[in-house]
């Protein structure tokens, strides 16, 4: 998404300094319209409900004005509409790190044998996980740490069920 | 969750025992940046156990669309189990 970029979410953060989900839909809105980016009183607005400078409020708007268009002329399918939601996630969460998972690799094998058993057939998964810490907790120490695990199916089932129940969950809190 | 992918090599000098996963479906709703917020978000905790025995806890903390990345994942290795 060439349309965003990096100094446009940084913009965004402003947007915490919001009281209200209210507030922030309504800079949504009115940051949209072509007139949005050039009006005084728009600005002026946005300076006293977020309490920022006039510089800060000028690149909200700017950010807002294209990110609220992207979203709406582009037609954004599912997947794009959830990496604008993601990104923006990653804006509000940057104020407190908690360890976060950056990468996930799986390799799945079979085991044919082994010194007690001369022929099987059982799958294995071989997973790993690279964990970033806060960078500024870790000191010397790198903030990425790697985590491998094998899994048997029977573990991966148990570990489904739990996912399953944590999506079903969320289902719930957002039919609420 | 940036990106996973299938490796074909990965590092396999240290391999541990998944003991126990432990999850929590929370809602962060004010913080010090952010008076009002409603923002859900998924806890896990892994119990693993190295070679030698030794049980370490990892935490990580995922937004809604990383968890359905990292489900996804998962349901995707049982597949792949499933048909070999």
């Amino acid at each position: 998404m060439a349309a965003l970029a990096a100094e446009h979410f940084a913009a965004l953060q402003s947007l915490l300094k919001a009281s209200s989900k209210d507030v922030v839909r309504q800079l949504c809105q009115e940051s949209f319209s072509r007139s949005a980016l050039g009006s005084e009183s728009l600005l002026d607005i946005t300076c006293s409900s977020l309490s920022v400078t006039q510089e800060e409020a000028e690149q909200l708007l700017q950010a807002l004005h294209r990110l609220t268009r992207l979203v709406t002329f582009r037609d954004l399918s599912s997947a794009e509409a959830i990496l604008v939601v993601c990104a923006l996630s990653k804006t509000l969460l940057s104020t407190v790190s908690l360890p976060r998972l950056v990468d996930l690799d799986w390799r799945v094998d079979i085991k044919t044998s082994s010194d007690s058993i001369s022929r099987m057939a059982v799958p294995t998964c071989l997973l790993q996980m690279k964990i970033q810490e806060d960078p500024s907790l870790c000191g010397d120490k790198p903030s990425v740490s790697a985590v491998t695990v094998e899994l048997s199916k029977e573990t991966l089932d148990t570990m489904l069920d739990g996912l399953g129940r944590i999506r079903d969950q969320l289902s719930a809190v957002a039919s609420k | 969750m940036e990106r996973a992918s299938e490796s074909s090599e990965p590092v396999l000098d240290a391999k541990s025992q998944l003991i126990d996963f432990q999850w929590k479906l929370g809602m962060a709703v004010s913080s010090d940046s952010c008076r009002s917020l409603k923002y859900p978000y998924v806890a896990v905790m892994l119990k693993v156990a190295d070679q030698s025995g030794q049980i370490k806890n990892k935490f990580i903390e995922m937004t809604i669309p990383q968890f359905q990345n990292f489900y996804r994942q998962f349901k995707e290795i049982a597949a792949v189990m499933e048909t070999v």
